[in-house]
């Protein structure tokens, strides 16, 4: 099975505090997977532990493939235009540039001024996160709550963005808009396995399935 | 290739950004004013005092500029997207120290215009000074490269890490002044090579040693 | 004080290791007591069986901070970290005595409480480094960060040492000769003082050995409680 991620028995403790413990998730290839929860629950931390930013305090993490955050906010360099970013991203990823491609993506998400990030909304940030995703292609997508600060325009590119990636990539979205749940294969609330057993380590197979 | 990359890109936001550079060029300039009045104005004096005083200048300068390395990530908030770029982090030190590098490389040839001005520093054998500097750089920035990252996201980092760094560069700074300091005096670079080897073992080894522990400490 | 480790085995060889160290250190005393003056310093050489000995224990707590460091990144194992910072205590507590012993001998002997000799400014910059391991031990909260961070400064400061000191044995040289020509293998001392040097070199060496261990299971045990406060 070529699974794109396999963590087993994951846990993060923050100081003396868990986030989350004894947890199971698996991300397989083609899968949207929405993570739910309220605030506070531990969405963020979880998908920075799945990117690899963060390691668990304890579990087994194996991921494949490259990873992509929508990180939120997302963040990029103040005095680079939107441009200068996502060529940069693509360089230190070791990824070949080509002028008309960088064009269209920013142009895809409604961005084409040369100003500096620095002048932008947080609206327009998610946009150029939005392209700059998109143009690394990484196999893993992770985004956290990427509804937000977008407008209804920013929204429909953003679905589009899941579409584009169902079917291919494995997609795990952490979000409290319950709309996702029908572009998503599967759901894992955090927060329902926080009440369900606070102190014990926990078991995610308590997932639902819903698609 | 991507750690070129890396410190190209970091150089032009130095410059595009111009927080750091010139107001430790400045801090520079003030700080060697004053250890002039301090020394002088006795010629001999101040030349005996330049090379000391131009390494722990440039020492200085190179804890302030440190900062830089990881500053610009943590401002912006952009050391995560650096650290999900795929493959082993190792690159990003390489990154990052030839950014340091190259700041310091720069910073210390003005620092060493302005020392042969203030303090009578002979400029007669340049290139071999420039040979001590950029080897001294290098072994400096290495360490302050190192600990700049692993105390990147660390309260008090500013306090932190001169304490790290000071400490392990005294060799280097001992064996930079001595060569300077001989240069100056007319010793043929001959008889200087013993100083140069041992910042060249120096700058090896810690090259290799942090470049494999980087990626380790570059978490959380 | 029983001596357990977390599997619940007794540990005997860390209380048989102190107990040795001690009664070593008590033999010491009393031969470094009856051993004949030196030629030139007279009875100032007593200064020596301490002295030494408690460099040597540096030493050791160098090496000790490196290997457990390079254990600990390589096998990911708690109980290397806990140890490697035990010896790097060790380290800063002795590397401190020893600069204090040395300038107690070195104001009688060379006139001056401190001088720019090689091994003396090695000790002060490896007091410097031990106390930023500890700072940034201090400072970093979470535990694999902290763990991976020290062994990094241990490792980074240990390599330095003998580098440090091949610079400023370059830079300045005024020491005695080193009693123990460790190159040579050539020994330039009375037979007795020599036996009392060689006594006191052993029992710090088992109370080092006894120390670290000590102080690994207590912070093994600290490690433990707060784990089960809050487990």
């Amino acid at each position: 099975m070529n699974r794109l991620i396999e963590a087993s028995n994951l846990g993060k403790r923050y100081g003396l505090d868990w986030v989350f413990r004894g947890l199971e998730f698996r991300l397989n290839p083609g899968e949207v997977v929405a993570l739910l929860g309220p605030n506070g629950a531990g969405k963020t931390t979880l998908l920075r532990v799945l990117a690899g930013l963060v390691r668990p305090t304890q579990g087994k993490l194996l991921r494949q493939g490259r990873v992509g955050l929508l990180a939120n906010p997302p963040a990029f360099h103040r005095h680079f235009s939107g441009e200068e970013n996502l060529r940069y991203a693509l360089r230190l990823e070791g990824l070949p540039i080509r002028a008309e491609a960088l064009k269209a993506a920013l142009k895809a998400v409604g961005l084409s001024q040369r100003k500096p990030v620095l002048s932008y909304s947080s609206g327009m940030k998610k946009r150029l996160a939005i392209a700059r995703i998109r143009l690394l292609k990484p196999d893993i997508w992770l985004l956290d709550e990427p509804e937000a600060a977008l407008d209804a325009q920013g929204r429909e590119l953003l679905e589009g963005l899941v579409q584009e990636a169902r079917g291919r990539n494995g997609v795990v979205i952490a979000t409290h808009d319950r709309g996702w749940l029908s572009h998503c294969d599967r759901a894992l609330d955090l927060g329902a396995l926080q009440k369900a057993d606070p102190d014990r380590p926990s078991s995610a197979d308590a997932a639902r399935n819903i698609g | 290739m991507r750690s070129l990359w890396l410190a190209l890109r970091d150089l032009t936001l130095e410059f595009r950004g111009r927080a750091g550079i010139l107001s430790v060029v400045f801090f520079l300039a003030v700080m060697l004013f004053i250890l002039g009045l301090a020394f002088g104005p006795n010629p001999q004096d101040l030349q005996r005092a330049a090379p000391g005083v131009f390494w722990v200048a440039l020492a200085f300068a190179g804890s302030l500029l440190a900062s830089r390395a990881f500053g610009l990530e943590i401002e912006d908030g952009t050391l995560d997207d650096l650290l999900l770029t795929s493959g082993s982090r190792e690159w990003i030190y390489l990154g990052k120290l030839a950014f340091q590098l190259a700041l310091l490389l720069g910073v210390g040839v003005l620092l060493l215009l302005i020392t042969a001005g203030l303090f009578y520093l002979p400029l007669g054998p340049w290139p071999w000074y420039l040979l001590t500097l950029v080897l001294g750089t290098l072994g400096y920035a290495a360490i302050s490269t190192f600990y700049a990252g692993m105390l990147a996201r660390l309260r008090g980092r500013e306090v932190l890490l001169p304490l790290l760094l000071f400490p392990l560069v005294v060799p280097v700074v001992l064996s930079a002044v001595r060569a300077t300091g001989d240069l100056a005096g007319g010793v043929p670079p001959g008889e200087v090579a013993g100083w140069w080897q041992l910042l060249v073992v120096f700058d090896v080894v810690y090259v290799v040693a942090s470049g494999l522990l980087f990626p380790y400490v570059l978490e959380g | 004080m029983q001596l357990t480790r977390s599997s619940g085995k007794r540990d005997g060889l860390t209380p048989a290791l102190l107990a040795g160290g001690l009664l070593g250190l008590l033999v010491g005393f009393y031969l470094a007591l009856s051993a004949p003056p030196d030629v030139n310093q007279g009875w100032l050489v007593r200064i020596m069986y301490l002295h030494v000995p408690m460099a040597w224990l540096c030493y050791l707590a160098i090496f000790g901070t490196l290997g457990y460091s390079i254990a600990y990144l390589v096998r990911r194992n708690p109980r290397y970290d806990r140890m490697a910072a035990a010896s790097a205590e060790l380290g800063l507590l002795f590397s401190a005595l020893t600069v204090l012993s040395g300038a107690l001998w070195g104001r009688p002997t060379w006139g001056v409480y401190w001088t720019w000799e090689p091994r003396l400014t090695t000790f002060a910059i490896l007091i410097a480094v031990y106390v930023g391991y500890f700072v940034v031990r201090s400072a970093i909260e979470d535990p694999e960060l902290r763990a991976n961070a020290s062994a990094a400064i241990g490792i980074l400061g240990s390599i330095n040492v003998p580098i440090s000191y091949m610079s400023v044995k370059w830079w300045r040289s005024l020491h005695q000769t080193q009693t123990i020509d460790l190159t040579t293998g050539k020994v330039n001392m009375e037979p007795s003082m020599l036996l009392a040097l060689m006594v006191n070199l052993l029992a710090f060496t088992l109370l080092y050995i006894a120390f670290v261990r000590l102080r690994g299971i207590i912070a093994e045990r600290e490690a433990e409680k707060l784990e089960a406060q809050h487990g």
